[in-house]
């Protein structure tokens, strides 16, 4: 399909942007455009000015502070992501993550922020973010605010940002010796995934953090979290502790499988993602 | 390589190589020319207004808001298609005339998401699609029949009131005896339900057409990638009061076709009525939405109450069953998928009972239209997955019982119990070689290191036919009435004005390189390298050659195409030497073409260039006899003409189609315990399509079709939810087999010449979806015994996650073994 006729400004700073958010109706940020754009030609919803922060250079830069915590900006791109050192050395993982999400293409115009704040259940971001406890830096008409990651998704395709905010940046804490884990099964897209983050020490489990992805919003685990801690860090032990994983969660069901296989395949995902994170010293 | 030849002397040096297409270079390049890159002058763009319901009558169209839209040039609505045409032609209406009243647009009611209902012509896309945004029309929702069994209850309720019921067409199959194969077989094999799913190859252009209706000439030039324009016209001139003349189809390169090119003719008629309405040509380019939704899906077929009279020993006496049809909501080239199955009916065995109680239905989603291995791929699914099933319950093994059913290399001509005359092969030899190719032995030692490893192994075998050449006389069997029968193809073969050879073909090809190949046969007769020889680009009804079955379909242009070109070529030298004899003052038979030159045997210094045989014929005539300046034209047509007699529609027997290829697959699949995923670890073909014309293009189809039928055994489905909506509308949702998704395809080949088609050549192209079946067989050796069998085509990991954690009593497995005693 076509896009239909759509009113576009590129502001020079980020005020601009918030001003132009805050002072038209049906306005809404742009920044890769990887999903707002084929949604809109779909003609699945409309926008009757899309405010681009895609240059906007404030968005664009990636981090490392004195703590090791690292700030990515929201318009920086998966490739980006994929091709920073600093990211490399912090957070490894998600380095990888972003250097196999779909295609170059995309990955050179899909931006970090963009993927958590569209929310779609597929998305890749959203259950990392609540896994390693990100903090979302956001700003609006009445000055800046931090969401915590946990907070910050509300629903399909939703976010806690009000129609003037624009997220500016995630802050990703340190792992500190810890590692972390992603694992999904594909049917074409995503169709479950899961993130653990875990500290080992000694052969056992010290403590774990674990968020499913593939859901209208990403979810921590906290009993499976306290069941894997103290625990040894073995196949057979984590089987057990991630076995409930999928208790609760309300995924969807579509043309490639029903709730009841992925939320099976939720316990399945988690356990991979904790042995991931247990076995992960070696590569990351 | 077993079967005898027929003697064949014209091809000998450049017909069996690998010559790279000579397409290829334009195509790399991006210098083809699809629809796309053409225009007309003032063209306007047109959008389809469509149905989102299933099923809906239509109250009311209203365009006014759309003709004010600035730039709009023109409406069209289906109560004016409806005032200006017939319903179209059918193929098969019922004994008291009842019949499917279709319109080239949706009139009163629309019957599946997607039909058109009205059409809007802009001087942009973007401005259409706005103006398509602006009708209005107001529907009122209508039951909605998903289902193609259930469609057939008399309780159903009825898409087309024309009709009366929703059965296309009914018939009964039955040849052998199927009632004494179950009283005297020693087991009766009983499976409750088997269903080949709805897909479609999902060419990666969708359908395009640019049509002028010439108000001045009243010409309808039509440049489009619509892959059997021969039949589109026959359907649609009627329908719009045209004759055929009236048509100039064109089109150059076509970006895959698969068979769902031959729908788009609806498309053409109601466009070129836009164009007639506007005065202006019209481009449309149809979206992948469109073409998800209603652009053409291949056939889906449901197979019931399955019973298989099987010996102690593995001998299988054939089958009985019901077999359903879904059709979509309109017959576009259905019901020939009625028919069309029944050249495989035993596929490669020697069945001899065979009882099909056969159902074509009508359901409210997109129209079924042929799809690469056309009807013959579902049956061919069944009967694979049927002795996949025997091996299994009676503990055989699926190779020896194979082997054992096979129709064996001595019995070619082989006719099956409906008249069908398999040509040639060797099954047993193709089966060995793939599977040492698989490593079969070490594929079993890994099945049996990997039990426990949460990881199964799967080993699968798929044989399958692709039979080609179709005898059109078989529609018969539908409809007694029918003018249809045989099949051919054109071609016409010319010197031009300085002597340059050129082909010009009747086919309109979408990859399968039909300029290399034509011009590798036409070679070898003229004595010249296939590099001198321009094979026209692309088809243009004014000045190409055709008959009535012209196009690129139903894998046959090794044998008709390529008769085609051999016997136009033969006439061209022949007329070339009689002028050449005549300058020379010698004998016919005193004369041999060598790179482009007429030369006397034996002294090559007398030597006449094709440049002065086309000079005393085109331009210096008066140094001819009169005669022959008036009778020989150095431009010469044939038409090749396959020997096929009228079925007998009685009995619905008769040699409905001329060759058989046979393709012999075999699979190493992992399947995930935790999670049903399926990878595939080894896969192999091996190929026999007798006499390769260029191995190279063969082997691409092999791929391609390998590719395509391993997409569509994973990952490949349209899937409608019970409101008729189709929940695959585009590739996000739909996922088509990427590079990722399809394996090294490890392939060889055997070559048994067919002794019916000159060359020893057979049609390949589709290649009767062996994946299908490999695959289906490979997930159920990974299962293995006493769990619910695998009785879908599709297999995504819920489904076999599904059927590895079954644990169901053992009457709902979906297969029962009854014992007739000592076997009697």
């Amino acid at each position: 399909m076509l896009l239909a006729a759509v009113d576009y400004y590129r502001p020079d700073t980020l005020a601009e942007a918030v001003e132009a958010l805050d002072s038209t109706e049906g306005a809404r940020p742009l920044a890769g455009g990887q999903s707002l754009i084929s949604i809109l030609k779909l003609r699945a919803a409309s926008v009757d000015l899309l405010v681009d922060i895609s240059r906007l250079e404030d968005l664009r830069a990636i981090a490392v502070a004195d703590d090791g915590s690292v700030r990515i900006g929201a318009g920086v791109t998966y490739d980006e992501m994929a091709m920073s050192p600093d990211l490399h050395r912090s957070h490894p993982r998600l380095s990888q993550v972003a250097a196999h999400t779909v295609d170059a293409q995309v990955r050179n115009r899909g931006t970090f922020g963009g993927n958590l704040c569209h929310n779609d259940p597929i998305n890749n971001f959203p259950p990392v973010a609540v896994a390693l406890e990100a903090t979302m830096h956001v700003t609006g008409k009445d000055g800046d605010r931090d969401i915590a990651a946990a907070d910050f998704f509300t629903g399909y395709f939703t976010n806690a940002l009000s129609s003037d905010e624009i997220l500016t940046g995630v802050t990703l804490p340190a792992l500190n010796g810890r590692h972390m884990g992603y694992q999904e099964i594909e049917i074409g897209e995503a169709a479950a995934r899961a993130v653990a983050v875990v500290a080992t020490s000694n052969g056992n489990i010290e403590s774990a953090s674990v968020a499913l992805g593939c859901l209208p919003i990403p979810v921590r685990r906290p009993q499976v979290e306290e069941a894997l801690a103290g625990t040894p860090a073995t196949a057979d032990a984590v089987a057990e502790a991630t076995a409930a994983a999928g208790e609760g969660i309300e995924p969807l069901s579509d043309a490639d499988a029903s709730a009841d296989y992925r939320q099976a395949m939720a316990s399945v995902v988690a356990k991979r993602a904790v042995m991931e994170a247990i076995e992960g010293g070696q590569n990351g | 390589m077993t079967a005898p030849a027929k003697e064949q002397t014209t091809t000998t040096t450049w017909t069996g190589q690998s010559l790279p297409r000579k397409e290829d270079e334009r195509l790399l390049k991006a210098q083809g020319s699809f629809v796309d890159d053409e225009g007309m002058y003032r063209q306007g763009y047109a959008q389809f207004v469509r149905s989102p319901y299933a099923h809906a009558k239509i109250l009311s169209v209203d365009v006014s808001k759309a003709e004010a839209l600035p730039g709009v040039i023109a409406t069209l609505t289906g109560d004016e298609v409806k005032a200006m045409t017939e319903p179209l032609f059918q193929f098969a209406p019922k004994e008291d005339g009842s019949q499917v009243n279709e319109y080239l647009l949706g009139v009163d009611i629309a019957r599946y998401q997607g039909e058109g209902v009205a059409l809007v012509l802009a001087e942009t896309r973007g401005i259409a699609a706005d103006a398509a945004d602006l009708v209005e029309v107001e529907y009122e929702p209508l039951p909605v029949v998903t289902d193609g069994v259930a469609a057939a209850e008399p309780d159903a309720y009825v898409l087309h009131d024309s009709l009366g019921d929703n059965i296309a067409w009914k018939g009964l199959f039955d040849w052998g005896d199927i009632d004494w194969a179950l009283e005297n077989a020693d087991h009766i094999l009983k499976i409750d339900k088997l269903h080949f799913h709805r897909y479609s190859s999902t060419p990666i252009e969708c359908n395009a057409v640019i049509v002028n209706w010439d108000p001045g000439t009243d010409m309808i030039r039509v440049v489009s990638n619509n892959q059997f324009p021969m039949f589109g016209a026959l359907v649609i001139g009627p329908s719009m009061g045209v004759g055929t003349d009236q048509f100039d189809f064109v089109s150059q390169d076509i970006g895959g076709g698969f068979g769902i090119k031959i729908n788009s003719y609806t498309s053409i008629g109601v466009l070129a009525l836009l164009s007639r309405k506007a005065g202006r040509p019209v481009k449309w380019i149809e979206t992948r939405t469109e073409h998800h939704q209603s652009g053409g899906h291949g056939n889906e077929r449901t197979f019931l109450d399955i019973e298989v009279p099987v010996m102690a020993d593995g001998t299988m006496l054939g089958f009985k069953m019901r077999a359903f049809d879904d059709a979509g909501a309109y017959l576009h080239y259905e019901p020939l998928g009625a028919v069309i199955w029944s050249q495989v009916v035993p596929g490669p065995y020697k069945f001899k009972h065979v009882q099909v109680d056969y159902t074509e239905t009508l359901t409210n989603k997109c129209p079924a239209v042929p799809n690469r291995g056309y009807s013959r791929m579902q049956h061919l699914w069944f009967v694979e997955r049927v002795i996949d099933l025997v091996a299994q319950e009676l503990e055989l093994d699926p190779v020896e019982v194979r082997k054992l059913n096979y129709v064996q290399p001595e019995d070619y001509p082989y006719t099956t119990p409906n008249g069908c005359v398999y040509d040639s092969g060797d099954l047993p030899q193709a089966l060995d070689m793939v599977l040492e190719m698989i490593d079969y032995e070490g594929a079993k030692k890994l099945k049996a290191d990997r039990e426990g490893s949460g990881k199964r192994i799967g080993i699968g075998i798929g044989t399958t036919l692709d039979s080609g050449t179709n005898n059109f006389g078989q529609s018969r069997i539908l409809n007694p009435e029918l003018p249809f029968s045989g099949n051919g193809e054109a071609c016409t073969a010319l010197l031009d004005l300085y002597g340059e050879v050129m082909l010009k073909l009747g086919t309109n090809p979408q990859g399968q390189g039909h300029e290399t190949t034509a011009s590798q046969v036409a070679a070898d007769i003229l004595g010249m390298s296939p590099e001198t020889i321009r094979v026209w680009t692309g088809f243009d009804k004014s000045h190409s050659t055709y008959i009535g079955f012209s196009g690129t379909y139903a894998s046959q242009f090794a044998v008709t195409g390529i008769n085609a070109v051999i016997g136009a070529v033969e006439k061209l030298k022949a007329e070339i030497i009689e002028v050449a004899a005549y300058a020379f003052e010698v004998e016919q038979d005193q004369v041999e073409l060598v790179n482009g030159d007429a030369r006397i045997i034996g002294n090559p210094e007398a030597a006449i260039p094709f440049i002065g045989i086309a000079n005393m014929v085109f331009a210096n005539n008066a140094t001819l006899p009169h005669e022959m300046a008036e009778r020989v034209s150095l431009t010469c047509r044939h038409v090749y003409v396959p020997p096929f007699e009228l079925p007998d529609v009685e009995k619905k027997y008769g040699n409905l189609t001329l060759t058989y290829s046979t393709q012999t697959h075999a699979a190493v699949v992992e399947v995930d315990e935790e999670t049903g995923k399926v990878e595939i670890l080894d896969y192999a073909v091996v190929d026999d399509c007798g006499k390769r014309i260029n191995p190279m293009v063969v082997e691409g189809q092999v791929h391609g079709a390998t590719g395509l039928g391993i997409g569509a055994a994973l990952k490949e489905t349209f899937e409608y939810d019970e409101d008729g909506q189709l929940l695959n509308s585009n590739f996000l949702f739909y996922h088509a087999a990427t590079a990722m998704d399809v394996p090294n395809i490890k392939t060889s080949h055997i070559e048994s010449p067919s002794p019916f088609t000159g060359t020893g050549a057979k049609g390949m192209g589709e290649g009767g979806g062996a994946p299908l079946h490999t695959i289906s067989a490979a997930i159920q050796n990974a299962i293995g015994p006493g769990k619910a069998i695998v009785s879908d085509s599709h297999n995504p990991p819920e489904r076999v996650w599904r059927m590895l954690n079954w644990d169901g009593p053992a009457e709902e497995r979906g297969v029962t073994v009854v014992s007739n005693g000592d076997g009697a």
